[in-house]
């Protein structure tokens, strides 16, 4: 299996500014968001990358991704019916073959030289499977995540085969069909934003599309998916930040910038602005 | 290895299903101790949570029912007060510890086994309650909330469509809910200690049903009784609003919400809690309520819930209460994305999620119920049973079934639409309207079933092939055979299993309806736990409009018939029903439907109108726009408006009716003002209290010597014998049956008068104490050919009804001459201090309770302090039905109003050589004539002959001591320290033997002064004065609503005729008899081992029934 496509969504209402945030990237250089992503998409080794933005976005995550724009294809979601409507807009960009996809509101910070879609890429490869990265989160943050139960894999640490999804689950749910052996009480796995998938699931989301009365949703498609062929999860211990939550961009750059060149400066200059805080503070007395 | 050991682990059903009765039948005493000390060495070891339980109730029955009649069982002993101490406080294991070190040490005896039995079994209990609760916390879906304990970890958001307003309206999410009933009758299979360990027998045919309750001139459809409600307001609190109990409240912190009694909605914030919403893991949780809102569903947003019950009354034996639990728990559910759906089913999977959280809502709201109650959330007709607990299930290892049963609805196939529809043309469902308190049923059930007694036990296989039969009927639509088998369940293992499921009040009915309606009459069926309350009668279709109409006719006769003697919560009512084929339903309620019922608005608008319009929010202001323009096109809220109105208006009639009734009663009954008043402001001083009854701190107290006590327990000198017999003969003995009290402890404070109660089957037929005595009185008669006299004395609250029993009853056939003593003393209860609210409640050992059930009374406690002082302390109480507002003074009235009333002289003048008088309470029923007891005292040349019984754990209240050297009865109120009571080995069982010139001469009296009324009252008046006055404080009942309940402390005062015992000029002697003679049946939850040990039966060989 070769996995020679990407593809990025980035037309959910309230989003859709999110990927041209400028943020400084761990060089210290100064980078969009969409930048961001798409270097994390070419260091995975893949070449051929696609955007499905809002009719209206084209023209300005095209002038953010800079010379990596050659690499993109824009395709454009008429109708705003959802994520996994979103996806399947590409149906055509993907063809036969297996694709890598990510959302374009999260990064992605590794904590190792390998990057996060290249390990999800070379481990998909490896398997020849569709296969999503994962990450145990505990149950409070369950109504942000598609999360699912897992059987792990004799011999491996961190892959799982995928036995149910489901789509923001309630902890009731949660704890009925999504507990996985080996993880601490309360903590299920979530999905991570970085998949591999193969062209199965764009027959999947074409079922759901044309079924009039349903909104297509990713997690119905992964949980089809799961029952029609090997599908694994692969569980990831790197970083990831939703940039589109309250003070999500803030808290990626902190990441971005802790782990990067700057990691120094960055610390000093925290660490001052918080002694300022802290001896303003003292110096007003207490309430 | 123990034979009973044996028994417990056999894998043989043959062997495991052995009674204890097979084996302790015919053991001698050594061999029962060696099988207790093999039972005490196995549970220790014994890894199966249903093993060590069993073996801990055989250990119960050992030593309740075998030991104590077992040769070379000592009568006295010690019982330590430490252990005592332990059991109190639920530290059941260290109490058996001291229990056994005190049997090791002084040898078995008759106390000691009494403490022994009363730990094993509230272990049992405690072993089993645990497990059901563990149980519960480790259903899946339900173990996140109880690890979730800071607002920021709570993982629920609130359903995005219920944020969305139309029209200024949030939606409205509303459950229509119906409730359960058992056509089987489970034969209580369902109580899930049985179920655990017996699933392949509990089975139960569980029919979802709407109700309509029938009143005459109205028409209205069946609908689902239970409904909850539940939609966001602009408000970060959480509202809670009972339609029903007519109350609301706005929870701002967890602890509100986490206090189950402070108010009457505990119910729903149980639900509340077991939703999900609140987690239970968040009790004692410091943070604002607000913060968990505002993450949940909004900043500044908050969430009402609202329940109503549409007409059902409490103790309908339909498990109302559980089904609104699980409404509720259903609705906040679909509020907060746990259901796949807003509107419409609940799949099968949150379906047991409900049941699961309803029986976690239940534990946290400290009540339980079966595992079929949550049966309404299923649709239609549907069979329900146990399931064995396999790999992979909570339970596996533990117990062999699981705590949920599987649930299997009938399909159309399985129970055809004609079938279903002739149910219902059969079928006629009513409340009877008695009280009734199912909890010891329940246990009852659970122990016998645990023993395995050879005759319950063949009752329960008899009800399994009965279920058969019935299911059998079922399937194939014969209705009327249907009726024939519930009713012989009734009528056989049920009653067989637990005699007290039926009662004389039931079986009027039946037998009424049976004679009037013939072969239409197809069969009884009795619901839930008891009869009395909810029960079905099935009738020919064709009959069916005139068998309602009768069976509300009968009901209304036989409880006035026996409304004296039993309690009755409501009047009877019959019910319209339909089956019910959609279980829980959600509909979801948008834009200008968004509203509330009709009762919330006539509850909840009054407030609002009264404030400043600028207060209200916006969506309040919206919300009575709206209100106001549907209330004239909308059907359901039709006279709303007149509804609001009427509410605000104040209605002073029925107040000043009370007050005045009051006045009149207190008038009637020769009510001393002066004396109440000083009563009062003793009281207020702190002059006199609970606390101020006890002797002083420097009094000793000791047990009285052997020679003390005359013991009567073995056979009695033949010259005794002989002088009592003559006595008897002679015609010089009378009885005073003492039952001027309510017996607020038998009827709980009901009201009804016990001696009237119909408390046991004796010789086959229902009697009432009164009866059963004059049963013993005419026995005498017969035996010495002579007519004693019987009196019974009456009180303010027994002296009518008696009177009518006894006129309807012509003395129950007794010639001997019935003659009734009226008191005359009367007194007016008190609110209590909160002094004495806190002496009583925490200064004195208190029986602790399961952990959830103590924080509910601890809360329930601090809210009738608050009341008491809100109420005004030591201020008269009045807030409820009179005769409730009064009380009696004490039976120590009881003698000297013989004097008084001339009761005595007018027998006197009829039998002058009368001498002896025996003095009884009402419920001693061993009490009688004994002879040779008689002839002890005639010989004994005492006043008063007091009969006490060797102490055993349960008789608590004083007994006979010896104060500075002195021997007299002393009253538990009386002693110094509660410790002390556990010193006396002899319990005081209120029954005397007075010799009647030495009590006239105690008071300073001859029988030729009881002409001399003034004389007479002047000498009771002075004697009174010289003894003591008790504070105490008893439970008041005030009824309200549908059947609803609230219990009062209150204070009163009384005199005790034991304290006679301290007069220096009254010579008195003691005998002890033994147990079944001076036992008091002071509480129905004895009545199950009085009739097993053999009481009962000691009793009824007392009894001549006569030809009535």
């Amino acid at each position: 299996m070769k996995v020679a496509k990407a593809i990025v969504t980035a037309a959910a209402r309230g989003q859709r500014s999110l990927p041209l945030q400028t943020l400084i990237d761990r060089d210290g250089q100064q980078k969009s968001v969409l930048g961001i992503v798409i270097e994390e998409i070419m260091r995975a080794g893949v070449q051929e990358i696609c955007l499905i933005v809002h009719p209206d976005d084209e023209s300005a995550y095209r002038s953010v991704a800079g010379d990596a724009a050659r690499h993109v294809t824009f395709i454009p979601q008429h109708d705003a019916r959802g994520y996994g409507h979103a996806l399947w807009c590409a149906r055509d960009f993907a063809g036969k073959e297996p694709f890598l996809h990510l959302v374009g509101d999260h990064l992605y910070v590794s904590r190792t030289s390998t990057g996060c879609a290249q390990r999800v890429v070379e481990t998909a490869v490896k398997e020849s499977c569709a296969l999503s990265g994962v990450q145990a989160t505990r149950e409070a943050l369950l109504p942000n995540f598609g999360a699912l139960a897992g059987k792990r894999i004799s011999g491996k640490t961190d892959l799982y085969t995928v036995d149910h999804v489901i789509e923001k689950p309630s902890p009731t749910e949660a704890e009925q069909h999504l507990i996985t052996p080996g993880l601490r009480a309360g903590h299920y796995l979530c999905f991570f934003g970085i998949h591999v998938l193969t062209p199965a699931i764009m027959e999947i989301l074409d079922a759901q599309v044309a079924a009039a009365d349903r909104v297509p949703t990713i997690s119905a498609a992964l949980r089809e998916l799961a029952g029609k062929e090997k599908y694994l999860a692969l569980e990831m211990h790197d970083y990831r930040y939703n940039v589109g939550v309250k003070y999500g961009l803030l808290n990626a750059q902190f990441a971005l910038a802790l782990s990067g060149n700057d990691r120094e400066d960055v610390i000093a200059m925290l660490m001052e602005l918080l002694l300022q805080r802290e001896q303003h503070a003292r110096e007003r007395g207490p309430a | 290895m123990s034979r009973l050991t044996e028994i417990i682990t056999s894998r043989d059903p043959q062997v495991r299903d052995r009674s204890l009765g097979e084996v302790c039948g015919s053991a001698s005493t050594a061999v029962l101790l060696e099988e207790c000390a093999a039972l005490e060495a196995y549970r220790h070891t014994a890894s199966n949570l249903y093993e060590q339980v069993r073996a801990l109730f055989f250990l119960y029955a050992i030593h309740r029912f075998y030991l104590p009649h077992a040769g070379g069982i000592a009568r006295r002993g010690d019982i330590p007060f430490d252990g005592y101490a332990d059991l109190l406080n639920r530290r059941f294991e260290e109490a058996i510890q001291r229990f056994l070190a005190i049997q090791d040490h002084q040898g078995p005896h008759d106390g000691i086994s009494s403490a022994l039995a009363a730990a094993y079994r509230s272990l049992g209990f405690q072993t089993l309650a645990d497990q059901v609760r563990a149980s519960v916390r480790s259903v899946r879906g339900n173990q996140w909330m109880f690890r979730t304990g800071h607002p920021s970890d709570h993982p629920l958001r609130i359903n995005r469509r219920l944020l969305q307003r139309t029209d200024g309206l949030f939606p409205v999410m509303h459950e229509r809910t119906p409730v359960r009933m058992d056509l089987s009758h489970s034969g209580w299979s369902d109580i899930f200690f049985l179920g655990m360990d017996f699933p392949e027998g509990a089975r139960v045919l569980n029919i979802s049903v709407d109700l309509a309750v029938r009143e005459e001139g109205t028409t209205a459809a069946p609908t689902p009784p239970v409904e909850a409600y539940v939609r966001v307001i602009d408000a970060p609190v959480i509202r809670l609003v009972s339609t029903d109990l007519r109350t609301s409240i706005d929870c701002t912190s967890f602890a509100q919400l986490f206090d189950f009694a402070a108010d009457y909605l505990g119910l729903l914030k149980a639900a509340v809690i077991a939703s999900g919403i609140v987690p239970p893991g968040m009790e004692g949780a410091h943070q604002p309520l607000e913060e968990l809102l505002a993450r949940m569903i909004g900043p500044g947003l908050g969430l009402e819930i609202v329940s109503q019950v549409n007409g059902i009354p409490k103790g309908s034996r339909l498990a109302v209460s559980t089904t609104l639990l699980a409404s509720i728990i259903a609705a906040c559910m679909r509020a907060t994305g746990q259901t796949a759906s807003l509107d419409g089913a609940l799949t099968e999977e949150e379906r047991r999620t409900v049941a699961a959280r309803a029986i976690l809502g239940e534990w946290l709201g400290g009540s339980g119920g079966g595992w079929q109650d949550s049966g309404g959330v299923w649709p239609g007709i549907k069979l329900i049973e146990g399931v064995v607990s396999g790999e992979g299930d909570a339970e596996f290892g533990i117990s062999r079934g699981c705590l949920l049963p599987r649930h299997r609805v009938f399909t159309a196939a399985e129970v055809t639409a004609p079938t279903r529809a002739r149910l219902q043309e059969s079928l006629v469902l009513v409340h009877g309207g008695m009280a009734q308190d199912v909890g010891p049923i329940l246990e009852m059930v659970t122990e016998r079933y645990l023993l395995r007694s050879a005759d319950e036990w063949k009752g329960r296989r008899e009800a399994l092939r009965l279920f058969d039969d019935i299911i059998g009927h079922l399937t194939h639509g014969d209705i009327r055979a249907l009726g024939g088998a519930t009713h012989r369940n009734f009528f056989g293992p049920i009653q067989t299993i637990i005699p007290w499921a039926s009662n004389l009040y039931t079986e009027s009915i039946v037998t009424r309806i049976a004679r009037e309606l013939g072969k239409d009459f197809w069969g009884f069926w009795m619901l839930g736990g008891m009869s009395g309350g909810g029960m079905g009668f099935l009738f020919d279709p064709a009959v069916k409009p005139r068998a309602q109409t009768r069976l509300h006719t009968v009901m209304r006769e036989e409880k006035r018939r026996y409304q004296d003697g039993i309690p009755f919560a409501i009047e009877p009512v019959v019910y319209d029903f339909a089956v019910n084929e959609n279980g829980s339903w959600g509909t979801l309620h948008c834009g200008i439907d968004a509203l509330m019922p009709r009762a919330y608005y006539t509850l909840t608008v009054p407030h609002l109108l009264r404030r400043d319009p600028r207060e209200l929010s916006a969506a309040q202001r919206r919300e009575l726009e709206q209100l106001t323009a549907s209330s004239r096109s909308v059907p359901s809220l039709d006279g709303t408006l007149q509804g609001i109105v009427d509410r605000m208006m104040p209605d002073r009639g029925a107040q000043n009716a009370e007050e005045l009734s009051l006045d009149d009663l207190l008038r009637r009954y020769g009510f001393d003002r002066t004396h109440h008043e000083q009563i009062k402001a003793d009281l207020r001083s702190g002059r006199i209290g609970l606390a101020q009854n006890r002797l002083p701190i420097n009094t000793e107290i000791d047990d009285v010597d052997a020679a003390d006590v005359a013991d009567c327990t073995a056979p009695s000198p033949e010259e005794y014998l002989a002088i009592g017999e003559k006595a008897l003969a002679a015609g010089s003995v009378a009885v005073l049956t003492l039952a001027a009290g309510a017996g607020s402890r038998w009827t709980r404070g009901a009201g009804t008068v016990k001696a009237l109660h119909p408390f046991c089957r004796l010789g086959g037929v229902y009697r009432s104490f009164i009866e059963t005595h004059l049963a013993k009185s005419r026995s005498t008669s017969d035996r010495y050919g002579v007519q004693v006299p019987h009196i019974i004395s009456t009180g303010y609250l027994t002296h009518d009804a008696i009177a009518r029993a006894l006129a309807a009853e012509e003395n129950y056939g007794y010639g001997g001459g019935v003659h009734l003593s009226p008191g005359s003393s009367i007194g007016l209860r008190l609110v209590p201090t909160v002094r004495d609210l806190r002496f009583a409640w925490m200064e004195m050992p208190q029986q602790l309770l399961d952990a959830q059930a103590q924080k509910v009374l601890d809360s329930l406690h601090a809210s009738l302090m608050d009341w008491a002082e809100r109420a005004g302390e030591a201020t008269d109480y009045t807030d409820n039905v009179p005769m409730q507002c009064l009380h009696p003074v004490g039976h120590w009235y009881e003698v000297p109003t013989l004097f008084r009333n001339g009761v005595l002289q007018r027998i006197l003048e009829q039998r002058p050589g009368l001498k002896h008088i025996l003095v009884h309470n009402v419920d001693t029923m061993g009490a009688n004539l004994d002879p040779a007891l008689l002839g002890r005292h005639i010989a004994s040349g005492a006043g008063m002959t007091v009969e006490v019984i060797h102490r055993r754990l349960e008789d608590r209240g004083g007994g006979l001591a010896k104060t500075d050297g002195r021997v007299r009865l002393i009253e538990g109120l009386a002693l110094p320290r509660e410790e002390y009571e556990f010193r006396l080995s002899y319990y005081n069982t209120a029954t005397y033997w007075l010799d009647i010139d030495r009590i006239l001469a105690a008071f300073g009296l001859t029988r030729n002064d009881l002409g001399d009324r003034e004389k007479v009252h002047r000498a009771v008046r002075d004697l009174a004065m010289r003894m003591p006055t008790y504070i105490t404080l008893k439970n008041v009942k005030k009824r309200w609503g549908k059947g609803q309940e609230d219990v009062f402390p209150t204070l009163q005062f009384e005199k005790l005729w034991g304290d006679m015992t301290i007069l220096p000029g009254l010579a008195c002697s003691y005998m002890a008899v033994h147990r079944e003679r001076g036992q008091q049946l002071k509480e129905p939850a004895q009545m199950d081992g009085w009739l097993r040990d053999g009481s009962a039966a000691y009793v009824n060989a007392l009894c001549s029934w006569g030809s009535g």
